[in-house]
């Protein structure tokens, strides 16, 4: 289980706190979505969580380790992360796959780390681009090449940061079904940032609202209400139910003054 | 499923570049301005030859050639490192300021300590003392390494993001400049005229010990990338990409900037400044093979030996009796080259 305590972080000493004593939980194979404004805290939250950024105080732990305690390549191999700007460089897509499992092999890639490259691959129905250089392919192949390589790391906790933030429907429908079917068939704890509240509303199990640098709310899909919502984004919306799923429709900016 | 095709293809494009500098460098060591034929030149290399003539090979032109490889690969890979580390296509060996800070290193040494300071006067015995190759060389490294040192302690409160190593670089390299500028304002014609000689990259200054020293450095360099290889394809990705997998970003960033830095300095403050080698080769290796550091770091060192033995070779056949400053060379035969790797592109890649 992925617990995160009271979690403070600021940018500089006298800046204002970006986190200011978040905390949530998150069960293995759940996923996990983490909405609010933008500005609010989001990724810097993934990130410190990460350790990629150091808390001023609280705890990240993980099935009760703690995560800031460890070394880095300790915790690569726990909790890998999809980023937001997604970048490889001109690297074949076997190779940036092959990247993920840095943090096991060092300097030389050993015949276990090609051989879970090549697993990965196979699964995710990339075995046909391995030798294509990553710079060629569409932004939507990118992203799960982006999720191949955090995969590789074999983690058991995976941070995606706005996955569909550029990519067309289709393309949001590939990644999202490509999470949840790591979260169902590996076990592994999904974080993940979206700004689509109804895709949220598709893909996650918990959700986590952000306001002022906490976590103002954390719930399950029932609990979601206009209300929050219009504490949370300062827009009025309508929640409607079809075919078994909630749907929010709209919002105005001005219903809300 | 491995790309193993596009390995051999790779592996054939080192050896065969391998093999090319070889026979580059063997070819170099009978054109200069001496005119010593094929044949002379052979017997000279085997010793059979007259004094003159075994004194141009093996004192003047074997240690100029092995300047030539041993600089032009360090230059290269260093313009290589600083550009994945800093994440800037513009970054070359010379960002953090140490070719400036060489060049005034070895101003200081020439103008002030050999006598060329107008209220000194024009005094040539304490010149020459003065200007002793290894005296200005040593002052240059020294001022090389203090302006490494004061960027890198500086830029560590910023944890090396790379906009901040930049601009400290751009800062620190005018400030040895204007250093410079005043420091020549006020030397005498002799003091002055030796001090920008001096600035003129010029392999003809390389010696035995120059050579080895140069090597050890260029050497473990080569190592070290090499060894980083993967650190620095995870960087590609981003610095919180490359974090998430575990590499320690700013420690990678520190041990790659003060290693390059040192090769530069190391190089600058023997041979003067040669300038777009570190540009230009590792360009036209991203251009041509990708950003793979397993294959770029030995053939950036590959491309960079070839591109100054070239450069050099042609300023001597130029030149009648004297060779051409081998950084005007570099330039002249490497922009026109570059730009049309550039502008051949179809699209554009990341630098």
């Amino acid at each position: 289980m992925l617990k995160v305590e009271d979690l403070r972080f600021r940018y500089s000493p006298r800046g204002p706190l970006v986190l200011d004593g978040v905390d949530l939980q998150l069960q293995p194979g759940q996923i996990g979505i983490v909405l609010g404004r933008n500005g609010s805290g989001k990724s810097t939250l993934f990130k410190t969580i990460l350790g990629i950024q150091k808390p001023l105080s609280g705890k990240v732990l993980f099935e009760g380790q703690d995560l800031h305690a460890m070394t880095r390549r300790e915790r690569a191999r726990i909790a890998a992360y999809v980023p937001q700007d997604i970048r490889f460089g001109d690297l074949t897509v076997f190779d940036s796959v092959l990247l993920g499992r840095i943090s096991y092999f060092g300097m030389r890639a050993g015949a276990d780390d090609i051989a879970a490259v090549e697993q990965i691959l196979q699964e995710m129905d990339l075995s046909d681009f391995a030798a294509r250089s990553v710079e060629k392919l569409s932004g939507g192949e990118r992203q799960k090449i982006a999720i191949a390589r955090a995969m590789a790391q074999d983690p058991r906790l995976m941070v995606f940061d706005e996955p569909t933030g550029n990519l067309d429907m289709a393309n949001e429908l590939l990644i999202l079904q490509e999470a949840k079917r790591l979260a169902r068939e590996k076990n592994i704890a999904i974080l993940c940032s979206l700004h689509d509240l109804n895709q949220a509303l598709q893909l996650g199990d918990r959700f986590f609202f952000m306001k002022q640098g906490r976590v103002k709310y954390a719930c399950d899909a029932q609990d979601i209400t206009e209300e929050l919502i219009r504490d949370v984004y300062g827009v009025a919306v309508k929640i409607i139910q079809a075919e078994n799923r909630k749907i929010i429709i709209g919002g105005d900016l001005n219903e809300n003054k | 499923m491995q790309p193993t095709k596009k390995r051999k293809k790779e592996s054939a494009f080192i050896a065969l570049l391998a093999v090319l500098v070889l026979a580059m460098s063997f070819v170099c060591l009978f054109v200069g301005s001496s005119h010593m034929g094929l044949a002379d030149g052979l017997r000279a290399l085997a010793k059979q030859s007259s004094p003159a003539n075994i004194r141009i090979i093996w004192n003047i032109r074997i240690p100029r050639v092995l300047a030539a490889v041993i600089a032009g690969a360090g230059l290269s890979v260093s313009g290589l490192v600083m550009q994945t580390t800093l994440n800037n296509a513009m970054a070359s060996p010379s960002t953090l300021g140490v070719s400036n800070a060489a060049v005034f290193g070895a101003n200081l040494s020439i103008i002030a300590f050999a006598g060329g300071f107008l209220s000194t006067g024009n005094n040539l015995s304490s010149y020459m003392v003065g200007a002793n190759p290894f005296a200005t060389s040593l002052m240059a490294f020294v001022f090389a390494a203090l302006s490494i040192l004061l960027i890198l302690a500086l830029c560590r409160v910023r944890a090396f993001s790379p906009n901040v190593v930049v601009l400290a670089g751009i800062a620190m390299g005018s400030v040895w400049t204007a250093a410079t500028t005043i420091l020549q304002f006020y030397a005498t014609d002799v003091g002055l005229s030796a001090a920008v000689i001096w600035s003129f990259g010029d392999l003809g200054r390389a010696t035995y010990r120059t050579d080895a020293i140069m090597l050890a450095v260029v050497l473990a360099g080569a190592v070290l990338f090499s060894c980083m290889a993967w650190r620095l394809n995870a960087l590609l990705g981003g610095q919180a990409a490359a974090g998430a997998m575990g590499v320690n970003v700013e420690l990678l960033r520190f041990v790659c900037l003060l290693a390059a830095s040192v090769i530069t300095a190391v190089c600058v403050s023997f041979l003067g400044v040669i300038g777009f080698v570190g540009i230009i080769c590792p360009h036209v290796t991203k251009k041509l093979l990708g950003q793979d550091h397993r294959v770029t770091v030995p053939v950036s060192l590959l491309g960079g030996c070839r591109l100054l033995l070239l450069a050099d070779t042609f300023s001597r056949s130029l030149g009648s009796g004297s060779a051409l400053p081998v950084g005007a060379i570099t330039s002249l035969l490497g922009a026109p080259f570059f730009l049309a790797i550039i502008f051949s592109g179809k699209e554009n890649r990341p630098c």
